[in-house]
């Protein structure tokens, strides 16, 4: 049974429809990567399975279970690593991991024995005291999937988890999804760079215009790689 | 890692954590420090000062060369209850005290005060005062009275002594001793005064200034709330299993609990270092907790209204001040005209105010500020309500 389902996704904001029946599904251990050009509707679909966002109609199964905006039980087994930094700068990285352990019910011993594991998982272990608006871009990125990790999730949703790092901590950053993956973790992965979902995505599907243009393993979209693929279904190059 | 098993967050820690976080965000930023506590201290302490709070009048005499007849002068106009006299060398080192302000105001007595007395002979006394000085004229005006007090004794020995009845300084001890009935105004105080007698002036600055402060720190922290949104933390407390009206009321609470933290540094702050007893503990307790309310609802209505920190930065400081003025936190109330008194009580300011004045200055009970409560409860539940369900549309759209 697939940890993720996404049947028939929409999504308009008044007259404008941004996701026309996105349907797509993620197996434990099982890396997928959404990728389209900004505007594609990534991140509003994204938005629609982490439950930040209410739909129009389709579905959304969480290990199963119906899910959407009130679902407490579904969200507690999703971990959301958003584009943006979202973490509270003028405190460290101890501090921000305990507030959001707090909001997934993690307390006490049970969240310092999480917080010090995900610490070690991120390599923040040894700079945790320090405040995270003093973190060089790369740490901040890994502070920011360290707080996905805390409810150890069954789904981990990453949006552009790797835009704007130093190569050394992109290759980090890929190690530990790769890890994670390799647990049986379920990944949703979205990504600019081809490169990148080539050598983590186990499958990958292509977006456009809110539709699903393409899904697949990377080497069966019949283009030499992804960056091509995407060229040929979409008539232009990913960062257009 | 292995799975755990699905733990669902409780409300009310999950409230808390929020809440505290808001506060502890506001009172360790640094910049904040100056703001939140050393500024209202410093304008009570100020105000205080500028309206004479617990404050000694000065008043500088040069009496070089002057006798025993000086010496008495100077003695009664040392004996009023806020007025220290500082002898000065001459007179040009007393205009020179009077200019920098070292002495609210100064008395020069001619060296040939005593003889001129007992000649019979006009003396002159000159007055110096500084023209911005507010408290020079309470200290001429205590000098007038005590120079008309001594002149009426001296008239009636000169009196005495150019009717024969023996010298200057015989008429004058007889004087001194005897009690002719004289002309006396008797004062009748009818209704209440607007300012006690006695009340002192710090207890005059610090309300008012309570409820600015209170209201300013509110909706600076409001931008607080919009960066919250702008960093996407709410965003991700939204995707956690903690409920949406659990992120509202935390943050609810959080500018709640900031408002309270304010008032209450401000209220025991002041009763500590200025002496302010800010009357009934009750009454004064329910009106910090009702302003707090208004303040909090202020905050979290600015902080969902704007996507960044800039405009909601400025609207605080318009707003926070502005109201503030009108309200009467920064002139008293009681110094409006009546149309501008009457839209003083569109701000929630002016019904503050009001309680605090019936506790502090009137000795007022709880039950006694019942209406200002009431308009207060009205303001901070229309605020609350309309804040949090613009926080909880920003956040689930």
């Amino acid at each position: 049974m697939p940890v993720l389902e996404v049947v028939g996704l929409r999504k308009s904001y008044k007259d404008r429809l941004v996701v026309d029946g996105v349907g797509f599904a993620v197996r434990e251990g099982e890396t997928y990567g959404l990728l389209g050009p900004n505007g594609a509707g990534k991140t509003t679909t994204i938005s629609m399975v982490v439950g930040v966002l209410a739909r129009d109609a389709g579905e959304v199964r969480i290990a199963g279970r119906p899910h959407d905006t009130a679902g407490r039980a579904t969200k507690s087994l999703i971990g959301y690593v958003p584009q943006e930094l979202a973490v509270y700068p003028d405190l460290t990285a101890r501090e921000n991991l305990r507030f959001f352990a707090g909001l997934y019910g993690i307390r006490g011993s049970e969240a310092r024995r999480r917080i010090g594991e995900v610490l070690e998982i991120v390599g923040l272990a040894d700079r945790a005291g320090e405040a995270a608006g003093k973190y060089s871009g790369g740490m901040s990125r890994r502070l920011n999937i360290g707080i996905g990790l805390l409810n150890r999730p069954r789904l981990l949703v990453l949006d552009e988890p790797t835009a704007g790092v130093d190569p050394q901590s992109r290759t980090s950053i890929l190690d530990s999804v790769r890890r994670l993956a390799g647990d049986g973790t379920a990944v949703l992965y979205t990504t600019h760079y081809m490169e990148e979902a080539q050598r983590l995505c186990d499958r990958v599907g292509i977006i456009d215009h809110g539709r699903m243009l393409a899904e697949g393993r990377p080497d069966e979209l019949g283009a030499p790689d992804l960056e091509a693929a995407f060229l040929q279904l979409t008539g232009r190059e990913l960062r257009d | 890692m292995k799975t755990p098993p699905i733990a669902m967050p409780a409300t009310v820690p999950a409230v808390t954590s929020i809440a505290l976080l808001n506060l502890r965000r506001v009172f360790t930023d640094r910049t904040n420090i100056f703001f939140v506590i050393v500024a209202p201290f410093l304008l009570i302490l100020v105000i205080g000062q500028l309206s004479g709070g617990g404050q000694q009048l000065r008043l500088g005499v040069a009496a070089d060369g002057a006798g025993p007849l000086a010496g008495r002068l100077v003695a009664a106009l040392g004996s009023g209850p806020r007025i220290t006299v500082e002898r000065v060398g001459g007179e040009e080192d007393l205009r020179l005290a009077v200019e920098r302000g070292r002495v609210n105001a100064g008395l020069v007595v001619p060296g040939g005060y005593d003889a001129d007395l007992a000649a019979g002979r006009p003396v002159e006394l000159r007055s110096l005062v500084r023209p911005d000085d507010l408290n020079a004229q309470d200290v001429a005006m205590w000098t007038r009275s005590v120079v008309a007090e001594e002149a009426a004794l001296v008239r009636a020995a000169q009196f005495g002594a150019a009717r024969g009845a023996g010298s200057f300084g015989e008429v004058l001890r007889a004087a001194e001793t005897s009690s002719v009935p004289g002309i006396e105004v008797r004062t009748t105080t009818t209704g209440d005064a607007v300012f006690p007698e006695g009340l002192g002036a710090f207890a005059i600055s610090a309300p008012p200034l309570l409820l600015m402060f209170v209201f300013l720190t509110s909706l600076t922290a409001a931008v607080g709330l919009v960066e919250t949104r702008m960093l996407g933390v709410s965003r991700r407390m939204y995707a956690s299993p903690t409920p949406v009206r659990t992120i509202v009321l935390g943050e609810a609470l959080g500018r709640i609990v900031i408002a309270l933290a304010q008032g209450l540094l401000i209220m025991l702050g002041s009763a500590l270092l200025f002496g302010v007893e800010w009357g009934d503990p009750l009454g004064a307790a329910a009106l910090l907790v009702v302003f707090s309310l208004v303040g909090g609802g202020a905050a979290m209505l600015l902080g969902s209204l704007f996507r960044t920190p800039g405009p909601p930065a400025a609207i605080a400081l318009i707003l926070g001040l502005g109201l503030a003025a009108l309200g009467g936190s920064m002139m008293p109330l009681e110094s409006f005209g009546p149309t501008m008194r009457t839209l003083a009580h569109l701000t929630p300011h002016a019904w503050g105010y009001e309680g605090f004045a019936e506790l502090v200055r009137h000795g007022a009970t709880v039950t006694a500020i019942l209406p200002q409560l009431g308009a207060l409860t009205v303001y901070a539940a229309v605020l609350l309500a309309s804040g949090g369900l613009r926080l909880r549309r920003a956040l689930t759209s």
